[in-house]
């Protein structure tokens, strides 16, 4: 163990991040807290306090009940699809053949790309007439199924959806990978050894032994999918008929569609409170799984 | 024995069949992107899209870079400008207080680990518009320092997370040593710790670099010109231009993707050190 030390060597090293990241992280975060309490509309000097109104308006704005409620179907898609698709791929590339290193590597290619082209590619896919997934769809005779999957307003959240999955799902596949080689050979082979078919060591020992990894893997997924942003802009721009405007695009389009910057700011801090609910979740559950193998 | 053998490879077999089936469907936009920015105007019009390209053409190419066209060579050049910068500012001040906290014990300092690792998790768009007016009231907005300074702000708890676990791993006999040999604080941390850091600092920097050149949403509140335009920005802006030219949208994606498939291609083994952190104990 360190010994205590007195705090000027530290606090020299602190100085200039700690300056930093109050400045432009926590200071602006609290700015947005009290913007949330304004009219403020965005230029100007303009500023009067009202108290809870934005928050009284809000929770009575159609728009931003929508937004909630397409959240919440994003958020829990976000949680399963992605998140069992990743799994499922993680256990079966497990091993360290030639194969199952470029295929690991193709599955998670789309993570270095950014939102805004996976949005661009994923338009062209969706096109009505030029579309590969329309043309599929006629060419095995399914031409009733084609669409406008992103004008269409009972798609269009869906169809955003599995594009962002396309990126999630290789994230999520390698934090599985990595929680697997945490998982001794040996208890594997002791469960073989005790007459265990896959099946039951699968379910009986890794995946128990992979609930930390899966604890990252929910709480990065749960974060992201509230961030997201970019890609449902690129696509659809929440539309049509804010079919699928996420809380992340609400706000923006108030913000700075609208100029309701007072506004704005209190579905910033709707975002920021359901954020907090998961981090608050993922450290008691993370502290959990630590305890569990200490 | 041999009935159960061949029950196992039929398994393995059935196992591939249904991987590669995924594989070719995961790969589809990739694929798309690729055959439709190689092909000329002419034959991407004559409806041609999911075939492979009759002939390699770079017009596209050439058409979304040029000045006149999409001007995505000035673009490049400001992404490259803001991201090299901020990686190299956020992932500076994350080993100093990586270092601070991984180190020394004081008063506090796991309150303090706690409160900067918090803003990983912030939703930038709770700062988007205090943001927005703090860089409009110092006079910086509209430039790429602007997008330099926040993207250095929120790397700070990525980057101190990350290299103040590396710190605690460092033997702290090192630094007793060179304490009783006479050196000071500061250059037992950049004589002896720096140097130790370089495999943090490359996963790091593969992640930084790929974030912040990736992202959008900053530079797209916080810049308007074109002359302080990133590549995200001037490719979105370019869809919104020429909505029927499939070809620039994908030869542009395709340039705009360079630099991070060439960190996925060359540095694939510290970027994936990097995104799993945290993920297995230890």
């Amino acid at each position: 163990m360190l010994r205590r030390h007195p705090w000027i060597t530290p606090a020299s090293f602190l100085l200039l991040p700690l300056l930093v990241y109050f400045t432009f992280v926590i200071l602006p975060t609290l700015n947005s807290l009290y913007y949330s309490f304004t009219d403020w509309v965005g230029y100007g000097a303009d500023i009067n306090f009202v108290g809870t109104a934005n928050f009284e308006k809000i929770f009575t704005d159609r728009l931003f009940s929508n937004a909630i409620k397409n959240t919440a179907i994003w958020l829990a898609l976000a949680m399963t699809a992605p998140t069992l698709l990743g799994l499922a791929l993680a256990l079966a590339l497990q091993g360290k053949s030639l194969i199952n290193t470029a295929y690991k590597s193709l599955f998670y290619l789309p993570i270095c790309l950014s939102p805004i082209i996976i949005g661009i590619i994923w338009v062209w896919l969706y096109n009505p007439k030029l579309g590969i997934v329309n043309i599929f769809l006629r060419s095995i005779g399914q031409d009733h199924l084609a669409t406008a999957w992103l004008a269409n307003p009972h798609t269009a959240l869906y169809s955003v959806f599995v594009a962002w999955a396309w990126q999630q799902t290789g994230l999520n596949m390698v934090i599985f990978l990595a929680g697997l080689t945490s998982v001794p050979t040996p208890l594997v082979e002791a469960a073989k050894v005790d007459g265990a078919d896959y099946r039951q060591t699968l379910f009986k020992v890794i995946i128990p032994m992979l609930r930390p990894a899966t604890v990252v893997v929910l709480a990065l997924t749960a974060i992201s999918a509230l961030k997201s942003f970019e890609i449902i802009w690129v696509m659809t721009m929440g539309g049509p008929f804010n079919k699928s405007d996420t809380l992340a695009v609400f706000m923006y389009s108030e913000s700075f569609r609208k100029f309701k910057m007072g506004y704005g700011s209190s579905a910033a801090v709707v975002l920021f409170l359901v954020t907090l609910v998961i981090i608050v979740l993922y450290f008691r559950f993370a502290a959990a799984a630590e305890e569990l193998y200490d | 024995m041999a009935q159960a053998n061949w029950s196992r490879n039929m398994g393995i077999a059935v196992r591939y069949v249904i991987l590669t089936i995924m594989l070719i469907l995961f790969m589809v936009p990739v694929y798309g992107a690729i055959v439709t920015a190689f092909k000329s105007q002419a034959e991407v019009s004559a409806g041609g899209y999911w075939t492979p390209p009759a002939n390699l053409a770079a017009e596209n190419f050439e058409r979304v870079v040029d000045p006149e066209g999409g001007n995505l060579g000035l673009y490049l050049q400001n992404s490259l400008l803001l991201t090299i910068p901020a990686s190299f500012f956020s992932i500076s001040l994350g080993t100093l207080a990586g270092y601070a906290l991984g180190k020394y014990r004081f008063r506090f300092d796991g309150l303090l680990f706690i409160f900067i690792v918090a803003g990983m998790f912030l939703p930038p768009q709770i700062a988007l518009i205090p943001v927005f007016r703090l860089m409009n009231d110092i006079g910086l907005y509209d430039t790429l320092w602007a997008v330099i300074i926040i993207h250095t702000a929120f790397g700070i708890p990525i980057c101190t997370l990350v290299m103040r676990n590396f710190f605690q791993v460092v033997p702290n006999a090192l630094r007793e040593a060179a304490l009783i040999d006479g050196a000071n604080e500061y250059s037992i941390f950049f004589r002896i710790m720096l140097p130790l850091t370089l495999p943090a600092l490359a996963v790091l920097a593969t992640l930084q670099f790929t974030w912040i050149w990736n992202d959008f949403l900053w530079p797209f509140i916080l810049t308007q010109k074109a002359e302080s335009r990133t590549v995200m920005v001037g490719i979105l802006n370019l869809t919104g231009q020429y909505t029927v030219d499939w070809g620039g949208q994908a030869a542009a994606s395709l340039i705009g993707s360079l630099p991070t498939l060439f960190i996925f291609v060359f540095f694939q083994r510290y970027f994936i050190r990097g995104l799993t952190l945290g993920a297995v104990k230890g």
